[in-house]
């Protein structure tokens, strides 16, 4: 794996170049104040970059939906027969944290498996992720990648890795496609390791000897964490019915969770025609919902609050490592940081691996 | 990844219906043939398709028709919901859109040389009818076929020809009950599983195939588990709210498993590892 230096003053003309052959993502702090990925416009990226956030903020949404908006069109119809409506352009994620890489690892083995999802593939064909590890955790109290073993810096599955070294980026490269990349911007990066230059060459073995200090330290600044190898194994023949009975009670089914969790992909479909030209929709849907699994009869094989709140978090915890080989909790936090009363997955893992009442 | 060139599995072909037979006042089946050649239309008995009303919405519905008979695709259809109440409005000559086929498929194989109690509720002979025909295709390959078969009244039974024409072939018998009978019913009365003595039912070298409401699903097959039938010769199909048919919705997850994908047939071995509490029948 080769690594190399980046500026942190070069972060924003790398971004402007890239932004000419790439449709660009990255952390922009929002009017409302919020960070979230956003495009970066291909006109006048420089005034966007203007509120590019390097600084561990937590964002609010999960980058999922660049794959799987919250409602796309599958396709057209009426007249002309069946449109298919596919978006297919090459996106750059830039400094993505390492559960957020894993969400969408998941997804993507979630998508391609069995019936490809054309939809998903199209939109995540020729992307390239640039992780960026956090120093600190975005969502305190509430995140735990270091438990989920998602984080604070990625393993592999990148294509470049950023280690905030406080003036320039260690950037590692995790794939031919990061290593293209940096060719490309070649003015930009400076080769660590390798160098002719002796002054150079020092430099950057200082680099990397920082760059494993600074992955030790974020993993301490993440604090204790819960115990999530305890939790899964628990899950997998315990019964926490009383557990789910007291959630499901305190939940407002407001779905907030799962719209910001970047392993939900449940969705609905819908038509949407008027005079026999129209579209056919998807949209996100989540599993709390009560008409989630309501037949036309009326019949709900899951009617009630204890059995949806089951799911949610069986589904993660217990199913997900049966089926995916992996659980589909990555420990981003987000769904707590997010509940208007205080429901999230680090608590419920905390209350199957200690059996505390925490919800 | 492959992407944007890779085929689209949502996209469905256009269909016309060249027939409508009513079967009860609220079912009717359908006959479908594609407008399109651009691939054939491979299915197993007990496999279902995504049908499409444009503008109303789509339906996983089981294919009724057997894959050994020629002819159109049929698919029989109560008007329960939005986009089966559209169906129903439309005539010969109108177009569908239909995808698939998907789902796993009842045994064939594995029955040859058994006796064969099929156990239907309401519409629920729809999706049994497929590997009834089926089987009554070879039926020297088979042993007894009983088909017990009960509805609310008499006049929701599905299929009556049908039943009828089945009850003349050697060695098979048709068992009809209903809940309420009419002034013209001189049939039992009652539930399905009270069909149990009248059909001799034996687990002796058998296989019971079941699809129905739910709570007769339920009852039938811990009534057969009663009777002495091991769990793998109680095989069911089970209904669930589906949208995408290919196991990527997530509305039709059961435990583990996606009843479109890993299902719908199950047997009951399977059925008794899934979580009660996620309401399988």
């Amino acid at each position: 794996m080769n690594t190399y230096l980046l500026r942190k003053v070069d972060v924003r003309p790398l971004l402007e170049e890239a932004a000419a052959d790439w449709e660009i993502y990255a952390p922009l702090r929002e009017e409302s104040g919020d960070v979230n990925f956003k495009a970066l416009p291909k006109a006048d990226p420089a005034a966007s970059l203007e509120n590019l956030s390097l600084d561990d903020e937590p964002t609010l949404l999960s980058p999922k939906s660049l794959f799987f908006p919250q409602s796309e069109t599958m396709f057209s119809f009426g007249q002309g027969g069946i449109r298919e409506s596919v978006e297919a352009s090459p996106k750059l994620l830039f400094g993505i944290a390492s559960c957020d890489l894993a969400g969408i690892l998941f997804s993507d083995g979630f998508f391609a498996k069995d019936f490809p999802d054309k939809y998903y593939l199209s939109r995540a064909e020729g992307r390239l992720i640039i992780v960026k590890g956090c120093l600190r955790p975005p969502r305190p109290g509430s995140c735990f990648c270091h438990s989920a073993g998602t984080g604070p810096f990625a393993e592999a599955g990148f294509d470049l890795q950023l280690v905030d070294l406080g003036a320039y980026f260690l950037v590692e490269a995790g794939s031919e496609r990061g290593e293209g990349f940096v060719a490309a911007h070649e003015r930009f990066f400076a080769r660590s390791g390798g160098s002719a230059d002796p002054i150079r060459e020092a430099e950057a073995s200082n680099a990397a000897a920082r760059s494993r200090a600074v992955k030790e330290a974020a993993k301490g600044a993440l604090g204790p964490g819960v115990a999530f190898a305890t939790a899964l194994e628990l899950m997998r023949d315990g019964d926490f019915e009383k557990n789910y009975a007291r959630i499901g009670e305190r939940c407002i089914y407001c779905g907030a969770c799962l719209y910001v969790c970047p392993t939900c992909t449940c969705f609905n479909v819908v038509d949407r025609a008027v005079d026999g030209e129209g579209t056919r929709m998807r949209t996100w849907d989540g599993c709390v919902f009560e008409g989630y699994t309501r037949e036309a009869s009326g019949h709900n094989p899951r009617p009630t609050k204890a059995a949806r709140t089951a799911r949610r978090y069986e589904h993660k915890l217990k199913y997900d490592p049966l089926v995916a080989g992996r659980s589909g909790c990555v420990g981003c936090g987000r769904c707590l940081d997010s509940c208007p009363v205080g429901i999230g997955m680090s608590k419920f893992i905390r209350e199957v691996a200690d059996g505390s009442e925490e919800m | 990844m492959t992407g944007a060139s890779a085929y689209n599995e949502y996209l469905p072909r256009p269909t016309k219906i060249t027939a409508i037979r009513r079967e009860t006042f609220d079912v009717k089946t359908f006959s479908l043939e594609f407008l399109d050649d651009t691939g054939r239309f491979s299915y197993q008995q007990g496999q279902f398709a995504e049908i499409s009303v444009l503008g109303e919405g789509e339906v996983p519905i089981s294919i009724t028709s057997s894959p050994t008979r020629k002819g159109p695709l049929e698919f029989t259809i109560r008007a329960a919901g939005r986009v089966t109440r559209a169906m129903h409005e439309l005539e010969v000559g109108d177009i569908l859109h239909l995808r698939g086929p998907y789902g796993n498929a009842f045994p064939f194989e594995e029955l040859k040389g058994r006796n064969l109690y099929f156990v239907a509720g309401g519409i629920g002979l729809a999706p049994l009818r497929s590997l009834i025909n089926m089987v009554l295709d070879s039926k020297r390959d088979f042993e007894k076929v009983k088909i017990l078969y009960g509805a609310k009244n008499p006049e929701e039974l599905c299929s009556r020809d049908e039943l009828a024409n089945w009850n003349e072939i050697p060695g098979v018998e048709v068992l009809l009950t209903v809940d309420r009978a009419g002034p013209a019913w001189t049939g039992p009365v009652g539930l399905v599983t009270a069909l149990w003595d009248a059909a001799a039912l034996s687990p002796e070298n058998a296989v019971a195939i079941l699809c129905g409401p739910p709570i007769m699903i339920k009852f039938a097959a811990a009534g057969l588990s009663e009777r002495g039938f091991p769990d793998e010769a109680i095989v069911m199909t089970l209904e669930r709210y589906m949208k995408c048919g290919v196991g990527k919705c997530g509305h039709c997850n059961i435990g583990g498993s996606f009843v479109c994908t890993d299902g719908p047939v199950f047997d009951y071995s399977q059925i008794k590892r899934m979580p009660a509490k996620e309401g399988v029948f």
